[in-house]
């Protein structure tokens, strides 16, 4: 019985390589992907069905917390120019020091008269919370002047006012700092949301269903 | 490699007996399954969490009375917000038959009052009174857009108005 014996390979793969790429396309993912900084202010946004995406250049965000404070974040490109153009106005004198203390910080969340202090603060150190926000009462709306300070820093050119309240801040605030853009004639606003999906059936659906048949047919 | 070369020892005696060796060859596809899972998951999530933007354009304070929107009165839906996600909802210029809703059913009421009037006649009005939260205001232009309403308007209930939530507040029981 003497046969010739035919060498079989074997059929099992080596899974090393392809375990290998797996795991570093894996690690790559998990250090490129930029996780969401832990917020100096929480705001947790309401829900809305639109669709357009944030602006994120040029930006004022007027930030309405749970508690019903106002904070102001400025696109770090304008912050000094924001800072000089106040200090015009409120006859306010602030060093080189202080712009460069200014220009570090995340935020802008205490009334006027303790600016001073509030950049002497180290970032992280600045805790939402903790500080008093901006003023935005009839009576003392610093706000506006804040607004007013970016729009001319900014000389002309087009800023997107966002505003970014959270579910449980309440509607006077919020009207405050509508007031606040309107005394600077500004009448257009982004209002910050998480998405939602369209209820189905709604006009709205309806309406990007025909849409979006439009589009295949000319297509 | 995923295996690795087990040496024989060359000292076998002939009292030694021979173990069994199991393979040491490990099955990495669940591994790899598990690593492309991973893959996919980060993938999907990295690009979803990006806030949206709902656009709003509140109109010039006038004093000019002759400057103000013209409504018709057979056209217009008030719906005050108030406390605790009761919506007041009157048709006309009506106050007095002011009825309660909530958030969920207040589509329904919108429809009907559009189904039921002429496009061009058809007003919203928003009144958002002191103790509406801000979620409150976003969901009902929310639902302006949801249902497709083009002529709305936001501004502050009448003295009277609010008086009479309070009252209907202190009646109901809502705190």
């Amino acid at each position: 019985m003497a046969r010739a014996k035919i060498k079989r390979g074997s059929t099992s793969v080596d899974m090393t390589p392809m375990c290998d790429v797996a795991f570093l396309l894996l690690t790559f993912f998990i250090l490129a992907a930029q996780f969401k900084p832990t917020e100096a202010i929480e705001v947790n946004p309401p829900m809305s069905v639109s669709n357009r995406v944030a602006p994120e250049k040029n930006i004022l965000n007027v930030t309405i917390s749970k508690d019903n404070k106002v904070y102001l974040i400025m696109d770090p490109l304008i912050k000094g120019d924001v800072l000089d153009e106040l200090g015009k106005q409120r006859n306010i004198s602030f060093s080189a020091q202080d712009k460069a203390n200014f220009e570090r910080t995340d935020f802008v969340g205490v009334p006027l008269n303790q600016l001073k202090q509030f950049i002497q603060l180290k970032p992280g150190e600045a805790k939402g919370a903790d500080l008093p926000g901006i003023p935005v009462d009839s009576t003392n709306n610093e706000l506006a002047a804040w607004i007013s300070a970016a729009i001319n820093a900014r000389m002309g050119q087009q800023l997107n006012f966002l505003i970014k309240g959270d579910d449980r801040a309440k509607y006077p605030t919020f009207k405050a700092v509508i007031e606040a853009f309107k005394a600077n004639d500004q009448y257009k606003y982004n209002l910050v949301t998480n998405s939602k999906a369209v209820p189905e059936g709604s006009e709205l659906y309806k309406k990007n269903r025909a849409a979006q048949t439009d589009k295949k047919t000319t297509e | 490699m995923a295996e690795m070369e087990v040496k024989e020892s060359k000292r076998k005696g002939p009292g030694v007996k021979k173990s069994k060796k199991h393979s040491t060859r490990v099955d990495l596809t669940p591994m790899v399954d598990l690593g492309f899972l991973l893959i996919t998951f980060f993938i999907f999530t990295t690009t979803v969490s990006q806030p949206t933007a709902m656009n709003l354009n509140m109109p010039k304070d006038t004093k000019d009375k002759n400057l103000d929107t013209k409504v018709k009165e057979s056209g217009s839906l008030t719906l005050m917000l108030g406390k605790d996600n009761i919506i007041y909802y009157y048709y006309a210029n009506d106050p007095s038959k002011m009825q309660t809703t909530g958030y969920k059913a207040v589509r329904d009421i919108i429809l009907k009052k559009k189904k039921s009037t002429p496009a061009e006649d058809l007003f919203i009005i928003i009144k958002p009174d002191k103790d509406a939260t801000y979620k409150n205001a976003v969901d009902i232009l929310d639902e302006m857009d949801i249902n497709d309403i083009t002529r709305y308007a936001m501004v502050d209930p009448t003295p009277e108005e609010y008086n009479m939530i309070q009252q209907t507040e202190v009646a109901g029981g809502v705190k």
